[in-house]
């Protein structure tokens, strides 16, 4: 039933070699986060490996536990 | 917003499209950066860097939590941890995402999990206020289309007490050396760069850059307008760069 292909099969794929980094995102920088537009605080979907902005209605995409915290490269969400 | 120019080297160009430009040039460059880097200054800017993690000298016994902006390959991260203590934690951040790969693979053993690495703009840092103790920006400044942006968001996320540093390209004052530096600049820079990158343009805009930078002391009223105390700069190897410093108080 459910689709397990999509939960982070790219990363799997990409980190294969370095089998050192990291695959999810330091505790410590998640606290100190914020959107770069409303410098609110960030919901974290570790499944999705998003940074979700509420108020901007935008998901930062996390890639190889580097968070991307530009707004032309996040996801709009549905309002 | 629209309507408003910037420059980018010599040329005049919207300001929504400064930053694109700027992303080619990174990426097209950012695997041999630091080859070029050696190749261009003869080895110079890591005694520059060097000067400026000495400048900010991080406390060995005490946490010191540290941003180092538009430093994507690291170089002036780990010169930081390498002076600092356990407890020093440097994140670097960049806007371009090769130049931060590149960084991430070359982090030394004795500093994992000392340093994260976040792709961001300058001019709308992504954390909260008073997040840092120290703010590093080297030879990354006068790529920013909205510098004065880039220094209200340094000020915004150091702490009280912390300390702002910026290593960037100056004016040559010192008679000879002047005409040396422009021959070399205009003419010896863009071929190099052309032979190790493949990419004479991208060099181009560099040296064209950082002519257009303002003086020390012009950039220094800009730092001071963003709401820095104690302003200084330092020239270094006859005005080739200036360190510039400020302390949030």
């Amino acid at each position: 039933m459910s689709d397990p292909q999509d939960e982070s099969g790219r990363n799997a794929d990409a980190e294969g070699v370095k089998a050192d980094a990291p695959l999810g995102i330091d505790p410590k920088l998640l606290e100190i986060l914020v959107c770069p537009l409303t410098k609110a605080t960030l919901e974290y979907d570790a499944g999705k490996q998003e940074l979700i902005s509420k108020q901007a209605r935008l998901a930062y995409p996390i890639r190889d536990g580097i968070p991307i915290m530009l707004p032309e490269e996040a996801r709009q969400l549905p309002d | 917003m629209s309507g408003d120019t910037t420059h980018f080297g010599y040329q005049d160009i919207p300001l929504e499209e400064k930053q694109g430009r700027v992303d080619d040039v990174f990426r097209s460059v950012a695997r041999r950066y630091d080859i070029m880097n050696d190749l261009m200054s003869a080895g110079l800017h890591r005694p520059w860097k060097d000067a400026m993690a000495t400048a900010l000298s991080p406390s060995r016994t005490r946490p010191f939590k540290h941003l180092d902006v538009a430093g994507g390959t690291g170089d002036v991260a780990f010169r930081i941890l390498d002076r600092g203590g356990p407890q020093t934690h440097v994140t670097v951040l960049d806007i371009n995402g090769d130049m931060l790969d590149v960084g991430r693979e070359r982090v030394p053993a004795r500093h994992a999990g000392q340093v994260d690495f976040v792709e961001a703009n300058a001019e709308d840092l992504p954390f909260d206020d008073k997040s840092f103790d120290g703010y590093t920006i080297a030879f990354g400044i006068r790529n920013v289309p909205r510098m004065e942006r880039a220094l209200a968001e340094a000020f915004r996320v150091l702490r009280p007490g912390g300390r702002f540093l910026c290593l960037e390209f100056s004016k040559v004052d010192m008679p000879g050396l002047d005409k040396v530096y422009d021959l070399y600049s205009f003419n010896v820079i863009p071929q190099m760069g052309k032979m190790v990158t493949g990419d004479a343009e991208s060099y181009r805009y560099l040296v064209e850059s950082i002519r257009r930078f303002p003086s020390p002391g012009l950039f220094g009223q800009m730092i001071e307008e963003a709401g820095f105390k104690r302003v200084t700069w330092k020239p270094m190897t006859g005005g080739i760069v200036c360190l510039h410093s400020g302390w949030k108080i």
